[in-house]
């Protein structure tokens, strides 16, 4: 168990250096060794990637190594990222030194000749690396021709496929993290926060945060697959959001209202924040006599129509939301000093508004305007 | 050698042509063409590899020395890169490129442009920047994420297709009609991708609303192609909706089963039973269209082979396939057994479609001879412009072998005299053509070949010889004729049905099979 556990801590190394300039110094018998490590702990993987003690044992050194190097707060992991990763090692380490092009002339020459020996008796028991790589150009081009002639973004948000499989990536790692230190999540988060393009991030928490929850499963080798226990990665989102007042608020900023109503059902312990957030937002306008509307201040105060939408949103949401958020409304309206007349509480406005809508849409349904529950 | 290798200097300039027309592929016309030639082109690379792989690099080039950019451009196309082996002889190709020992540094670079092409080919093309950035921001390489990524988008797309089927009547939500042709020129490359086979499905089974067909031509063709060589596994109602869009596809899965037949040297019953349920016909033509379409094939696979025997065996196994096939069918859903032969007369389908099996013994004399004055008539009645005449009365009965066989066990159990009746059926059954005089005489014979039979069985002993010269069978008359190949199918059924006929039977069996004529009945024996 030590040796292997040694190996892979070696191969770790090699899977990092790969990257780097340093593989100017590999000669054909580093690179056939490298391989031939790589196919070693694929075996591995793929004999004992269910046996518990094995795969405990495995991943508890990777976890190691990710505290070691303290990758938590400063980036994506140099070497092996993910227990998973260890399926397709072989296809990891191949690829990076394909693309590296500080290798030397005998290595280079050297690698091609093994990765891509040519046509022969294919391996009855395992695909070859040279299938591999195969499918994985065959599998890249499909997703290219897919994207590019029949793709379209679907509106709703949670089911479209490009969102749906970042936010399964997500979660798979937020997973992973979760298990290799407690509060590995939260700083993992808080440096996506910071490197990667925060719009896109958020659409993709909320997309996380709505993905159905899986019965379980045996693991998958080669997809990112939610694991067992699915909720773990919801809840490291929601307690992270929870505790980061600014992202939050550039959550609820950013993501249609539709969107927010529906991870708000879901995950109850946000709605107190968000109805907070638009409390706040609420009390920044005032009214403007001359045009007869509700203004901001500042540019980046929420408008009207953005508040009014959020609402109507939340008040179609199913009952036990859709009720905090009426009461919340009340609340407000009574505290403001309980004004029917429309102008002098933007919480008065808000509930008028809220309720002719209603009734224009019993209207248009058809519906009898009998009492309405607003 | 060198004729060879001209050849392939007239395909490179071909192809490279071609490759600099497609481009990126990126056009309708474009995609067209590149589908067009995907199998050609993957056999020109082949040829290339098999080239290249004798030479070192610096010959390479001296020979082709735009070789470099034939396979750049080819790298570039993804249609090509999807297709089959196409990206492995790619690299196999490029792979041969490389210096071993590079002499100076112009081949030093080289070897690092070969790398650098072949990390593209693998590096997945990547589209989306900010999903780009995400992935790698989280730790993943594409080889992480691709086929789950592949398997979303291939599944989302499958279920707007289905929903594209089922509503009607929301034309905010309707793929547009080159939505969805683009869509099926990009699956041609892809159909033996497996992860791609849910679109593939959503794509046949999902019509849209389009009076007209949307989908290329190309696509059903790979399709069609794919499953036929069995590269794809389809659930049946995709393959039935392919064969019903697409008239060409259904022709060509018949042509492939009978070229399978023609190509198998010894065809027993059992092995044409196999060949004919592999191939999905049967459970096809449980739709009535496809049924008319395959029966009319057959029909005239019997008129080019003169009623070869062969042919007549394979419809009859057909039959019996294609009942199997309907009886598991939804019970729901079943067409009247009527609907598939819409040209015969109501009360001799009735009659004919009935399983032999489900008559009981003591009526199939009745029925057999029902079956033959209904015949008759319809043979008979030319005036009243029944369609097509005998030819037409005869392909229909001999869809169903088992009233043949029943007619001539009836003849040999039964002691008394041959029925008028039976003895026409039979003699109709091998020769449909005959006048009235012809077919009298037949009937002659073959009533004095079963007398002395009768004959036979009462004696002791039995020889293959004494029968054979009572059957009057000599190796004067043509073994061919129509009334010598009633005669042995009516020696080998004595043979299974007379006491005694066992003990001869393998010595019978030898003796007709001299006579050189492959016979369905010698089939059957063999069962």
């Amino acid at each position: 168990m030590e040796s292997l556990l040694q190996h892979l801590d070696r191969f770790s190394e090699l899977l990092a250096v790969s990257r780097t300039a340093h593989v100017r110094t590999w000669d054909p018998v580093t690179v056939r060794r490298a391989l031939q490590w790589a196919r070693y702990l694929r075996h591995i993987h793929r004999r004992f990637g269910r046996h518990g003690p094995i795969r405990t044992a495995l991943e508890r050194r990777l976890h190691n190594q990710w505290r070691q190097e303290g990758v938590f707060g400063r980036g994506p992991v140099p070497g092996l990222a993910s227990f998973q990763a260890l399926g397709h090692c072989d296809v990891l380490l191949s690829l990076r030194l394909l693309e590296n092009q500080a290798l030397g002339d005998a290595a280079r020459h050297h690698l091609v000749q093994q990765l891509f020996p040519g046509p022969g008796v294919p391996d009855a028991d395992e695909e070859t690396l040279q299938e591999s790589l195969a499918r994985l150009a065959r599998c890249g081009s499909a997703v290219h021709m897919l994207r590019f002639n029949g793709y379209r973004k679907n509106l709703n948000l949670q089911e479209d496929s490009l969102m749906k499989t970042q936010a399964d990536l997500l979660l798979e790692r937020l997973q992973e993290v979760g298990k290799a230190e407690a509060e590995g999540p939260a700083r993992f988060l808080s440096s996506l926060w910071e490197r990667l393009p925060q719009n896109n991030f958020l659409k993709v928490i909320a997309v996380a945060l709505l993905q159905p929850p899986l019965s379980p499963r045996p693991q998958e080798e080669s997809e990112p697959s939610i694991h067992k226990t699915p909720g773990e990665g919801s809840q490291a989102l929601v307690h992270w959001l929870l505790g980061n007042s600014e992202v939050f608020a550039a959550f609820c900023r950013a993501l249609p209202a539709g969107l927010l109503t529906l991870v708000t059902s879901r995950h109850p312990a946000l709605s107190p924040v968000y109805l907070g957030l638009l409390t706040d937002w609420g009390q920044r306008l005032h009214y403007d006599l001359q045009k007869g509307i509700w203004v901001g201040t500042e540019s980046q105060d929420v408008p009207w129509e953005e508040l009014h939408n959020r609402f109507q949103s939340l008040c179609q949401a199913p009952p036990p939301l859709k009720d905090k958020v009426l009461t919340a409304l009340e609340t407000c309206k009574a505290q403001d000093g309980d004004f029917e007349v429309p102008g002098l509480s933007i919480w008065t406005d808000l509930l008028l508004a809220l309720r002719s809508g209603a009734f224009r849409k019993r209207q248009v349904l058809g519906l009898s305007p009998g009492l309405s529950s607003v | 050698m060198a004729q060879e290798s001209v050849d392939l200097s007239c395909d490179y300039q071909f192809w490279m042509q071609k490759l600099s027309v497609w481009d990126q592929a990126s056009t309708l016309g474009t995609q067209q063409d590149t589908c067009v030639h995907l199998a050609r082109f993957q056999e020109f690379l082949r040829k290339m590899y098999e080239a290249l792989k004798e030479m070192d690099s610096n010959t390479i080039f001296e020979r082709f020395p735009t070789i470099d950019q034939l396979l750049a451009k080819a790298c570039w196309n993804p249609f090509i890169l999807a297709y089959d082996e196409s990206q492995k002889i790619l690299i196999w190709c490029l792979c041969c490129l490389i210096n071993k020992e590079p002499q100076n540094s112009r081949q030093s670079k080289l070897n690092s442009w070969v790398q650098g092409v072949l990390s593209h080919i693998l590096s997945a093309l990547r589209f989306d920047k900010e999903v780009a950035l995400f992935t790698q921001g989280l730790g993943y390489a594409p080889i992480d994420y691709y086929p789950g990524l592949l398997k979303n988008m291939v599944l989302s797309l499958a279920s707007e297709l289905r929903e594209n089927h089922l509503n009607g009547f929301n034309t905010q939500r309707r793929m547009t009609p080159e939505r969805l042709a683009s869509l099926s020129r990009v699956c041609v490359p892809l159909i033996t991708l497996p992860d791609v086979d849910p679109l593939v499905e959503a794509l046949l089974v999902c019509h849209g609303h389009e009076p007209q067909e949307i989908l290329q031509p190309e696509f059903f063709e790979a399709v069609n192609e794919a499953i036929l060589l069995k590269k794809i596994s389809l659930p049946m109602s995709a393959v039935v909706c392919l064969w019903l869009r697409h008239l060409p596809s259904l022709e060509k899965a018949m042509l492939h089963l009978f070229e399978k037949l023609i190509s198998s040297e010894r065809n027993c019953l059992r092995r044409i039973e196999c060949f004919i349920k592999d191939s999905s016909l049967p459970q096809a033509a449980c739709h009535p269209a496809i049924f008319r379409v395959v029966d009319e094939m057959f029909r005239c696979a019997l008129l080019e082979t003169d009623g070869a025997p062969e042919i007549i065996a394979t419809i009859q196994v057909f039959m019996q396939c294609f009942l199997e096939a309907l009886e598991k069918e939804n019970k729901q859903l079943r067409f009247a057994l009527k609907t598939y032969f819409p040209y015969t007369s109501p009360s001799l389908a009735m009659v004919l479609l009935q399983d032999p099996q489900d008559v009981p013994r003591g009526c199939w004399l009745q029925t057999l001879k029902h079956i033959s004055e209904l015949l008759r008539e319809a043979v008979e009645d030319q005036t009243h412009g029944s369609r097509g005449g005998p030819l037409e009365s005869w392909f229909l009965f001999i869809h169903f072998g088992g009233w043949a066989e029943m007619v001539a066990e009836q003849l040999l159990r039964s002691a008394a005299e041959p029925p008028a009746a039976l003895l026409w059926l039979l003699a109709f059954y091998y020769s449909p053509h005959d006048g009235r005089q012809q077919r009298a005489q037949t009937m002659v014979q073959v009533k004095a070949v079963l007398g002395h039979l009768l004959a036979m069985s009462r004696s002791s002993s039995l020889s293959a010889r004494d029968l054979q010269t009572a059957a009057g069978q000599d190796t004067e008359t043509d073994p061919r004729a129509p009334a010598q190949q009633l005669i042995r199918h009516l020696l080998l059924n004595f043979v299974l049905w007379a006491p005694g006929g066992h003990t001869i039977a393998r010595d019978v069996i030898t003796l007709v099979s001299l006579s050189g004529v492959q016979h369905p009945s010698t089939h059957f024996c063999c069962r």
